[in-house]
């Protein structure tokens, strides 16, 4: 005599809503810092390891990056922590401002 | 400029008595040039941008202040005993200080005679005016060339 299979009770899929917390909403911005003729850079790289805390080789990374190519993104943050870095750079008087992250 | 003694936090340089004097010039005429306003983007089109860089300019306007004051405590002491040696000694925060008056010196001269491309001296039109803040803008760079690359 054939068996008969428990029926088995599949659950239903608990669909949860989906959330965002405010950050992920909120737009984030790139950090830049433009080439410039005037700033040294040794200046440049000293700058970059004082506000970001980077060792030497990553801060010269970003100052040829700066030399070479016109600009580097430095950091991609927030709307008010890429303010405050601007504000940190531009007391230092290097060309940087910030731009929203597509 | 030669940096003679460093510690934690601490540099101690050793200067020649023109470089002091030269030095302490740059210090006591601090600021040489007018604020220049800054630009906190360059593509974000958000109608708050233009308060945002107001209250940068701002900010920038307080932090000059602020530096034309310390200014004045940077300035090198003769002692006798040090008279063909004078010392500049400098904690972590004065040194900052005193890189952010150098450049600020060097870039307002820059802008003062127009954002050139080039730095050469042949490129400039060769005024006494020219020329002094071209002087100046190297004077800035070489001091402040000599701060950083002595570590």
């Amino acid at each position: 005599m054939p068996s008969v299979a428990e029926p088995v009770t599949i659950p239903k899929p608990v669909i949860r809503k989906q959330t965002r917390s405010d950050d992920d909403l909120a737009p984030t911005y790139y950090v830049i810092c433009w080439n410039d003729p005037v700033n040294l850079m040794v200046y440049v790289s000293h700058v970059f390891m004082k506000i970001f805390g980077w060792n030497k080789a990553t801060a010269d990374k970003h100052m040829m990056e700066v030399h070479e190519k016109g600009k580097s993104v430095l950091a991609r943050e927030g709307a008010e922590k890429a303010e405050f870095y601007v504000h940190q750079l531009q007391n230092y008087k290097l060309q940087a401002t910030m731009e929203r992250a597509e | 400029m030669k940096l003679v003694k460093q510690g934690k936090g601490s540099w101690q340089y050793q200067l020649n008595p023109i470089e002091a004097d030269l030095l302490n010039s740059l210090l006591h005429q601090f600021p040489f040039t007018r604020n220049m306003p800054a630009e906190i983007t360059r593509t974000d089109k958000d109608p708050k941008v233009a308060e945002r860089e107001m209250l940068l300019n701002e900010s920038l306007a307080e932090h000059r202040k602020e530096l034309q004051k310390q200014a004045w405590e940077l300035l090198i002491k003769k002692s006798k005993s040090r008279v063909q040696s004078p010392r500049l000694i400098l904690n972590a925060e004065q040194r900052e200080t005193l890189l952010q008056i150098l450049n600020d010196i060097r870039i307002g001269c820059w802008v003062a005679l127009g954002k050139p491309e080039s730095m050469e001296p042949e490129n400039l039109n060769q005024t006494a005016q020219e020329l002094a803040q071209h002087h100046l803008m190297n004077l800035a760079g070489y001091f402040e060339h000599h701060l950083i690359e002595q570590e």
